[in-house]
């Protein structure tokens, strides 16, 4: 998961490389720090440093590590051809590698030979059985499969060793959300929340399933999620502020007839939504009058 | 509904959302469907416009109900509504209408009884560079008497089809020209409000 400045960071350096202004190591090095998931650009600028033996030396032993992320960004855009030339030079400089042997498991899966990838997983955890980027394939080969049951059995089960793995966390909350099953995604969110409290994505997320599971009580607690980030975000959370907006209807909508006594203070919704209008007039100011009539449908 | 309908959707509208879909391979997308019945014709509904609306976390309900709030208003003004709702699955596979397009379609469906679902036919998609079909990439539902999506069928019932004959050959152009690059949802408007959801510069 990346921050906004650092996604602003790697556009920047993306755009850079992209108009022949040099700095394609940097940038490789970047998204493998990130972990994100730029596979056409990865194997378009890899290859190009690759291919020329000039650059490939000058990286000295950080060469092996272009390889081994070629070799994942070229499988991920189904060039195996690329994919398994990059593997063999692996292989022939470290012939005994656990590492190489997960990668030959990965073409298996982006050939689409499941089993087999399955019986070289299998394998090679016997001798490892805490590698966690293994287990990790497994869960993603069951999901491209389409077994999202035995996907969130095996993330389940994988969590209960490496809990503290956030993205993994959040990958089991996106599953839960797309099957609609918000209870077990919220209940993911409070874990990240409780290890990882400052990072507001957590609070978001939080706040926009219990949303959507409603009732009186969940949405006074979004409410609660959509402030706590605003306040993490230094009040910048367009989502975050339209998230208070959304609320403060909704509860109304939900407590209308029953004599509440806590009376919601309309001071959250208005603050909200003057931020909105400000950032809008200026940095959307032609699409204002929507944000206007958007805000007056949810004044109660 | 009993009535055969025809639904047509106009190219822009078409490209739009298989753009879209291009865009954000690696995960399930979706878009609205803009526009209205025929006013000669009550049995023809036109698809004239789009918006991508989300490429992440789609089953969440706030960025959904903001969006559904800014297009019904913006469009509302033009004399259009909403007539329908797009998807397209995270796998190539999966064919299949799932769940979460499901209960968006009965949302429309309150509002506008001949809403269509429509869905991405990832096949069809990938022979586009090679056939020159001029048949939407893309599967279209209906809801039938008992409040199922049924998949309307080559053997007559409801049709869609694209206003423009030449779509697919246009739309073959821009897949090789990458111009999925500069499509915007809301999701994107969502995170940096600067960037607009209607892509009114995305055709010029």
């Amino acid at each position: 998961m990346v921050s906004k400045t650092e996604e602003t960071q790697l556009n920047r350096l993306e755009n850079q490389v992209d108009n022949g202004g040099g700095g394609a190591w940097e940038y490789l090095c970047l998204v493998r720090k990130l972990k994100v998931r730029r596979s056409e650009k990865v194997l378009k600028y890899g290859l190009s440093i690759l291919n020329d033996s000039r650059k490939r030396s000058a990286l000295g032993p950080e060469e092996w590590t272009l390889y081994e992320q070629v070799a994942i960004a070229a499988m991920d855009c189904q060039c195996l051809d690329v994919a398994k030339d990059c593997i063999k030079v692996l292989q022939k400089k470290f012939p005994e590698s656990k590492r190489v042997g997960r990668l030959n498991g990965m073409l298996l899966e982006a050939k689409g030979s499941w089993a087999e990838a399955e019986k070289a997983y299998s394998s090679l955890l016997e001798d490892n059985p805490l590698d966690q980027v293994i287990h990790k394939r497994r869960v993603a080969m069951a999901k491209a499969q389409g077994n999202i049951s035995g996907a969130i059995e095996l993330l389940n089960k994988y969590l209960e060793i490496f809990m503290a793995d956030h993205e993994a966390w959040r990958e089991l909350a996106e599953i839960y959300i797309s099957l609609q099953m918000y209870k077990q995604a919220a209940f993911c969110y409070e874990e990240l929340i409780l290890s990882q409290p400052t990072v507001p994505m957590h609070h978001l997320a939080y706040a926009d399933v219990l949303y959507t599971l409603s009732g009186l009580e969940n949405l006074q607690t979004a409410k609660k999620y959509y402030a706590s980030t605003i306040d993490l975000t230094g009040g910048k959370n367009t989502r975050a502020l339209f998230g208070i907006c959304l609320c403060t209807s909704a509860i109304a909508q939900v407590s209308k007839g029953r004599n509440k006594e806590d009376k919601e203070s309309p001071e959250l919704h208005s603050l909200a939504a003057t931020a909105l209008e400000k950032d809008y007039k200026q940095r959307a100011s032609d699409k204002l009058g929507l944000l206007t009539s958007a805000l007056r449908s949810l004044k109660t | 509904m009993a009535a055969e309908l025809k639904y047509e959707i106009s190219q822009h509208a078409y490209i739009k959302l298989v753009l879209h879909a291009l865009k954000h391979n690696t995960t399930a997308v979706n878009g609205i469907l803009l526009g209205r019945v025929n006013p000669q014709n009550e049995n023809v509904v036109e698809i004239i416009d789009s918006v991508p609306l989300f490429h992440s976390n789609i089953a969440l309900l706030p960025p959904l109900e903001i969006a559904l709030i800014m297009v019904e208003e913006h469009y509302g003004s033009q004399g259009l509504g909403i007539v329908g709702y797009f998807h397209a699955n995270e796998r190539f596979d999966d064919a299949e209408l799932g769940i979460v397009a499901k209960n968006i379609g009965d949302h429309i469906f309150r509002y506008f009884p001949q809403a269509a679902l429509l869905l991405l036919d990832n096949k069809k998609l990938e022979a586009v560079p090679k056939g020159k079909g001029q048949s939407p990439l893309m599967q279209l539902y209906i809801r039938d008497t008992s409040k199922n999506w049924k998949l309307a069928g080559p053997d007559g019932g409801s049709r869609l089809v694209i206003k423009e004959p030449a779509a697919n050959v246009v739309l073959s152009d821009y897949i090789s020209s990458e111009k999925w690059q500069g499509i915007v949802d809301f999701d994107d408007h969502l995170d940096d409000i600067k960037k607009d959801w209607l892509n009114p510069e995305l055709f010029k």
